[in-house]
């Protein structure tokens, strides 16, 4: 990445990507992209977990020591590109990759986030959920600013949102995100089941 | 359970406290936040009171997800918002304020104000490698949720397994056959 490039040659460049059709465009993309070189296994990481739709690698520039990414493997530059079933699939993960921070490296919480856009802190053209081991006092700070809405803002930004999810705000009977079934997903029994969900959950403070 | 009663996120879900509803279903609600980040700042939580992810079950944790990303493209479609952040403190170390669990999906504009950044901390090949091996470790329980519940099911009776003593039995049985 370093080479110079000539004015002419990224004329010529950004001219052949705005003739490319979006599925040469999504494999050039993937090309340009490091972490679908990660994921091909062309450059080198530490993979702490894999199946065929998700990889998840230790952070070289981490918050915390065990701060995991958590990648699609199929190349999404942002979350609203991802079809629904496969988000479920990678928060699902997430969920157990957390679970897996509290049992092992001693974290006392987790934050999963996902950033969307430049101006959202997004650094890499590839979507990710980053999901950092927490402890007290280790120099993280997330808090978020408090900005107190006028009635009829509130109103009008909550009514713009409604409308764009196509809806009422009113419990529809049946969801408008089909294909899921309110089942409990089958359990393996997991090796270190001595350790109670509410006892961590104590542990974290949360009651 | 007391906890809930107690719980704010709880009341709003049971309508005792007024709030801006944007998205409710059988399992999940979704709320603005009027002291939010930024304005369109909204909460997503599951409507049965659970405190941390870790016990809320995958199905739920699924649709939750889903939900936060309908409301992430919202928020870039409807508010001309220039990005947006799905943010999830887990316990109070984490920044975890109130005992239910909830997904933040956080408008955001260059310039906003909103630091969700970190600085990087420098650990060597033998901590990473420490850490990678631990994290290991656990992460091998992982895999066992949704993968067999989309495939259809084959409900072929299974062939009879018999026990040592049976199979013996039915052998001696089988050997008195003329």
């Amino acid at each position: 990445m370093a080479e110079q490039i000539s004015p002419e040659q990224l004329k010529a460049l950004q001219e052949k990507i705005k003739n490319m059709s979006p599925e040469e465009l999504k494999e050039f993309q993937k090309k340009q992209c490091i972490f679908c070189q990660i994921i091909a296994g062309k450059v080198q990481s530490r993979k702490v977990y894999e199946d065929e739709k998700v990889i998840a690698l230790l952070d070289i520039n981490p918050a915390n020591p065990g701060h995991v990414l958590l990648l699609t493997k199929e190349h999404y530059s942002i979350m609203p590109q991802i079809p629904d079933d496969e988000v479920s699939y990678v928060f699902m993960v997430s969920k157990a990759l957390s679970n897996s921070m509290l049992r092992s490296i001693d974290a006392q919480g987790t934050n999963v986030i996902v950033a969307n856009g430049i101006a959202a802190g997004q650094r890499a053209q590839h979507f990710m959920a980053h999901i950092i081991p927490r402890k007290e006092n280790d120099g993280i700070n997330f808090t978020l600013p408090q900005k107190a809405m006028e009635q009829n803002e509130v109103e009008a930004v909550g009514n713009k949102l409604i409308a764009a999810l196509g809806g009422t705000a009113e419990k529809e009977e049946k969801s408008s995100i089909p294909s899921l079934k309110m089942q409990e997903p089958k359990k393996k029994e997991s090796e270190s089941k001595d350790i109670d969900l509410d006892d961590i959950s104590k542990l974290l403070g949360v009651k | 359970m007391a906890a809930r009663e107690t719980c704010l996120v709880c009341q709003i879900v049971g309508n005792k406290i007024p709030s801006k509803k944007v998205y409710e279903d059988d399992v999940v609600m979704a709320v603005l936040d009027v002291n939010g980040a930024n304005p369109g700042h909204c909460f997503i939580m599951p409507k049965n009171h659970y405190p941390i992810i870790e016990q809320v079950p995958d199905i739920e944790v699924g649709r939750l997800f889903q939900v936060s990303n309908k409301i992430s493209s919202a928020i870039f479609e409807s508010l001309g918002a220039q990005g947006t952040n799905i943010f999830v403190a887990n316990g109070i170390p984490a920044g975890q304020t109130v005992a239910h669990f909830t997904i933040n999906v956080i408008p955001r504009k260059e310039n906003d104000g909103i630091n969700l950044q970190w600085q990087p901390k420098q650990l060597s090949e033998e901590e990473m490698s420490t850490v990678e091996l631990k994290l290991k470790e656990q992460t091998k329980n992982i895999g066992y949720f949704e993968k067999e519940e989309k495939k259809p099911r084959i409900y072929a009776p299974k062939p009879k397994m018999l026990s040592d003593e049976e199979e013996e039995y039915f052998s001696r049985q089988l050997r008195r056959l003329p």
